[in-house]
This record gives structure tokens, sequence and C-alpha cells, in this order.
């Protein structure tokens, strides 16, 4: 199913935050959309997954109307558009499982959510997602006590409860150590593989974006200025994108870097990884 | 406002800076001496009004503040004892300002709970039921009131005045009503406190759920929960601790209402300690408010551990 943004606009006050953006993406897409702070990549994100509502424009997913939908059929779409934010929005005070088994909560009645009563089949599926991540050992730790990295992947583990047709992930590494954040953007780019869902993705981080993601969308004033392949996005692109800076040179992209390039600092990672990229390796197997 | 603005704004100099700190602190200090002097202004006219209206004998009659209370010391000191465990005291001579031992609640064989000691249980229980009812209550409508997560605004104004309206009456004036309709008795009492705590504590809770960081609420949103769902896990685990601790607080509240309540017809401890006043009875009189006194502030420290417990040393800085 094709998804559709057309002129898609979102004022706050008399500023514009997002300027008639129209894009269309295909199911089973990985796009990565880049832009400085302020470009309106948060707002654009926000409004695909309708916890902002647009000023005007409209946004289809298949034959569905997203941008005029209302009470239990908007807690549908939000369901079925799953999204992982960039402070992982867990609930700190519970434990992993039962954060992750709350990604259920539009799929089950609400009298037995509110009694935080779950059904066996619901907790194997959340111990799996956990697996597949590599974090089925903190199940039972309160979500608040683990690190940004770990609670990311309960964020993402809670998504694959949902069931989601699309996956929206707003900065999800941008508080996050290199390693972790490739763990985190292995494992969506896992999910876009294997299970064909579409990603849409805020990065701050140019490198990121070309290694991951099919398509890049670069905004800026809240206009899309570049939509294109990663090959596509030539420096006079970034410099559409993000500007240039006082002195008019542009932007060094090892600057924004967090990958883990040089030999030595590649070989320790290697070591701490693998107990996380392990499991998702052998899960991908 | 941008940067260069700014500057302009600011002393550039040293010399600037001090002067206009001098300035700042003249002014401050010149408010103090104004608010100082309306203060005593207000103290002198006031101890004046209110000699007047004593008709002249407020400072002639100011050494005899204490007089009236001599009653209150018993003459035989033991027969306190006696009157706070039910013993028999040597001082009886029929009449009821000496008849400890009539007062006696056996509980099996010659095992008794002295009498004052059942009436402060009841005035407690009074104060805990009403408690738990309260907050029983005032959840939802703190939900309903909370900006952040009321569903529509008709309903958050209409939660709002209800709670408002529920406490604007003190306890002591609804009260008084229902004595009046379901006769004396601790249902009146529970009913009174009942209301005022939904009415209190529904105003502290929904500051509190305003206050929530909605990070949990927005994770809520984005896998599709509905309002329900929200609150239950949105909001609920963040808030909860902080919720009993402000029950617990208005628990010590109401214990001391529900004393006071009885002293109006509301049964338990306080209707006992009005009676012993009006009588005179001394050796009574100072059992009750030894017994008061000792269970309110072991229910104040109990209550204080309790919410230590619960959201730590912050339990404190939110008390107002």
């Amino acid at each position: 199913m094709t998804f559709e943004l057309r002129n898609i606009t979102r004022r706050f006050g008399n500023r514009t935050a997002v300027d008639a953006v129209t894009i269309e993406i295909p199911q089973g897409q990985m796009v990565g959309i880049i832009g400085r702070s302020g470009a309106g990549k948060s707002t654009l994100l926000r409004m695909i997954n309708r916890l902002t509502d647009p000023t005007s424009g409209s946004i289809r997913f298949g034959d569905r109307e997203v941008s005029s939908l209302k009470g239990a059929a908007l807690r549908e779409w939000h369901r079925d558009c799953a999204m992982i934010f960039q402070q992982f929005n867990l609930v700190p005070r519970l434990d992993v499982l039962t954060n992750v088994l709350l990604g259920r909560l539009n799929h089950r009645s609400t009298t037995l959510s509110m009694l935080s009563i779950f059904s066996r089949e619901e907790r194997i599926m959340a111990i799996a997602a956990l697996e597949r991540l590599g974090i089925e050992q903190t199940a039972l730790q309160p979500a608040g006590t683990l690190s940004g990295g770990q609670q990311q992947r309960v964020a993402i583990a809670r998504a694959l409860m949902q069931t989601p047709k699309m996956l929206l992930a707003d900065e999800p590494i941008a508080s996050l150590d290199p390693l972790n954040a490739k763990i985190v953007m292995d494992a969506l780019r896992d999910i876009n593989e294997r299970e064909g869902i579409t990603v849409v993705t805020n990065l701050h981080t140019l490198d990121t974006a070309r290694n991951y993601c099919d398509r890049i969308i670069g905004m800026a004033a809240g206009r899309v200025v570049f939509d294109g392949q990663p090959s596509d996005l030539t420096a006079d692109a970034i410099h559409a994108i993000y500007g240039a800076d006082k002195d008019g040179a542009g932007i060094d992209e090892s600057m924004t870097s967090t990958s883990i390039k040089t030999p030595d600092a590649a070989q320790a990672a290697g070591a701490l990884q693998s107990a996380g990229i392990q499991t998702l390796a052998n899960a991908r197997a | 406002m941008t940067t260069a603005d700014m500057h302009s704004h600011m002393p550039r100099t040293t010399r600037d800076i001090g002067n206009a700190w001098d300035r700042m602190v003249a002014k401050r200090r010149l408010y103090t001496l104004i608010g100082l002097a309306i203060l005593l202004f207000a103290a002198v006219s006031s101890a004046q009004y209110a000699d007047e209206a004593n008709a002249g004998h407020f400072f002639e009659r100011l050494p005899h503040l204490f007089d009236f209370l001599s009653w209150l010391i018993p003459k035989d000191w033991a027969d306190v004892w006696r009157a706070l465990f039910d013993i028999a005291s040597p001082n009886h001579t029929g009449g009821e300002e000496y008849n400890f031992a009539d007062g006696r609640v056996y509980v099996s064989g010659s095992f008794y709970v002295p009498e004052y000691f059942e009436l402060m249980i009841t005035t407690i229980n009074i104060a805990i039921v009403s408690t738990i009812i309260g907050f029983v209550f005032a959840v939802p409508l703190a939900f309903l009131a909370a900006k952040n997560f009321s569903p529509s605004w008709p309903l958050r104004m209409f939660s709002k005045r209800v709670m408002e309206f529920l406490r604007a009456f003190p306890e002591i004036v609804i009260a008084g009503l229902f004595s009046a309709v379901l006769s004396i008795g601790p249902v009146a009492a529970i009913i009174a406190v009942s209301l005022h705590t939904i009415g209190a504590l529904g105003k502290l809770f929904y500051e509190v759920i305003e206050n929530t960081d909605m990070k949990a609420d927005e994770g809520m949103r984005s896998v599709g929960g509905n309002w329900f769902e929200r609150v239950r896990f949105g909001a609920l685990p963040q808030v909860l601790p902080n919720l009993s601790s402000y029950a617990l607080l208005r628990l010590e509240i109401n214990v001391r209402a529900s004393t006071i309540i009885g002293a109006v017809g509301g049964g338990g401890i306080g209707e006992e300690l009005k009676l012993s006043i009006s009588r005179g009875f001394g050796a009574k009189t100072v059992a009750l408010m030894i017994l008061l006194f000792a269970t309110i502030v072991a229910v104040d420290q109990f209550s204080a551990w309790l919410r230590r417990r619960l959201v730590g040393e912050h339990a404190f800085l939110l008390q107002h």
C-alpha cells in the first residue's frame, strides 16, 4: 500500500513548521529525513502518525484517508503506524515486559488491559520480540533503570507488538552512543527488510542516513528541498539542506558522524557488540 | 531578542554593575521597611480594636488568661492514668467524675478495651474511611479536571466546579447539615469529612497530574491506547506515589477534623472530650487530651515515614 502526503501544512501561530509537503512512499521503503533543527522533520513525522494534526492537506494510506480520522479509527491508525521517539516514551516505573505488552493495547479489551491481564500468547509474543532485540534478560526490570540503548530497543519491541504497517522513528539515535545507535539502526533495517514494513526515520547524522536508507528526503524551513537516493546527495544538495556556516564553507560530514571508523575502536566495539548484534544475526539467520 | 540588543541593555563596566546593584539593594531595603511599618501599624491598631471590643478590659484581663484552666489540674494525678485505662478509682463515690471502671468495653472474658481507646479508634476509623472514599472519588475527578488529560472542556469545568463546591464548606458545616438529616452519629461525620476530602484532594491531585511528564502518555497514544489506558499506564504509575502521599497528609488532617466533628455530634472521642470539658471533669479531660495528643503525633509520624518511603525527601517539599 502506498503512503501519500499531499500539500501537508502545519502552522503554529504565524510560524509555518511544515509548508506544503507532498511525498509518496511505496510500501517497504526505508526513508531517512534529514535537515537542520527546526526544519519541520519532527512535525512532519508526528503529523503522519497524527499525534499532531495537520493544518491543511491530505494524508492517505492505501484507500484510508488518514488526515480525517477520529476517535476509534484514529486510535487504530496509531496502532498501524507505530512510532519510536528520541526519549523512548516508555512507562519508566513499569517493568520491561509490561511495557512491551502495552504495544497490544489497541488489539484487546480495555477492561483486561486496565487490570494488566495478558494472555499466554501475548506474553510469548512479547518475550520473542525482546529476544529478537537481544534484551530478554532485562524483562523484569523497571524500564526506567535501563540504559538509553536498551530503552530504545524496548520501545522497538513495543512497536513490533502493534503489528504495524508502518514504523516511524523520530530521532531514534539522537540520545544514544555510537554503538547503541548502530544496534538500533540495524534493528530498524532488520524490521524493514524482514517484515517489509515501511520505515520513516528522522536522522541528524548524514552518514547514518547514507548507510541505512533507500531514500533520503532533505528538509529546510518546512519544505522538501531534496528527495532522492543516497548517491544523489552531493555537496550542493547538502548545502541546500543545511545551508552554509558563517564562513561560507559547507558541512564537513565527519563532524556529525557518530560511526565507529578507526580500526582499534572498531575492534573494541566488535567485542562489546557481539552480545547484542549476535542475537540479531541469529534471529535473522 | 538577538544577542546584540541584549548586550545594549547590560551595564558595560564593573562600576556600572556595582552602581546598579547598589540601587537594587537600596530599593529592596525600602520595600522591607515599608512592609514592616504596615505590619506594626496593623498590630497596634488590631490590639486597640480588641481592647475596645472587650469593653476596654482586654489588657486588664490579660494576666487572667489561664485562670480558667486551673480546674483542669486533677486533685490526684493518678486519676489521669486510671481514667485513661479504666481502672477503678478510690475517689469514686457515685456520680460520673470518677466512674472510670464503668466505661470498660469487654472483648472476651476479663479482657477489655478502655473506653477512651475505643472512642479514639472510632475517630481514627472515621478519618480512614473518609480518606479512602475521598481518594476513590477524587482520582477520576482530578483526571477530568487536569488540563493535559481532560477529555473535553465542559467536563473539565464541571469537575473543577464540583470540587470547588465540595471544599468550599468546612467539614463542620456539612456535618451539622447531615446530622440534622441522618441524626447524630459517625455516618454523618463520614459523609461530611468525605465530601470535603474529595474537593480538597481533587485539587491537589489535578495539580500533580498537570505536572506529569507526558512522554509515557505520548507513548500510550502512539500505540493506539484510549483515554482509560492512557490514564492507567501513561499517568497513574507516575503520579500514584504523589497522590498517595497527599492522601496520607489528608489522613492526618482528617483525624483532627473527625475529632472536632465529634464535638458537634459526630461520635468518637470529640464528643466525649466536649462532654468532659463542659462538666469540668479535670482528670478525664487531661486523660483525653493526652490520648489525643499521643495519637495525632503517632499518626503524623507514621504518615511522614510512609510518605518518605513513597516519594523520598521530595514529600516534604510538596507539602504546603
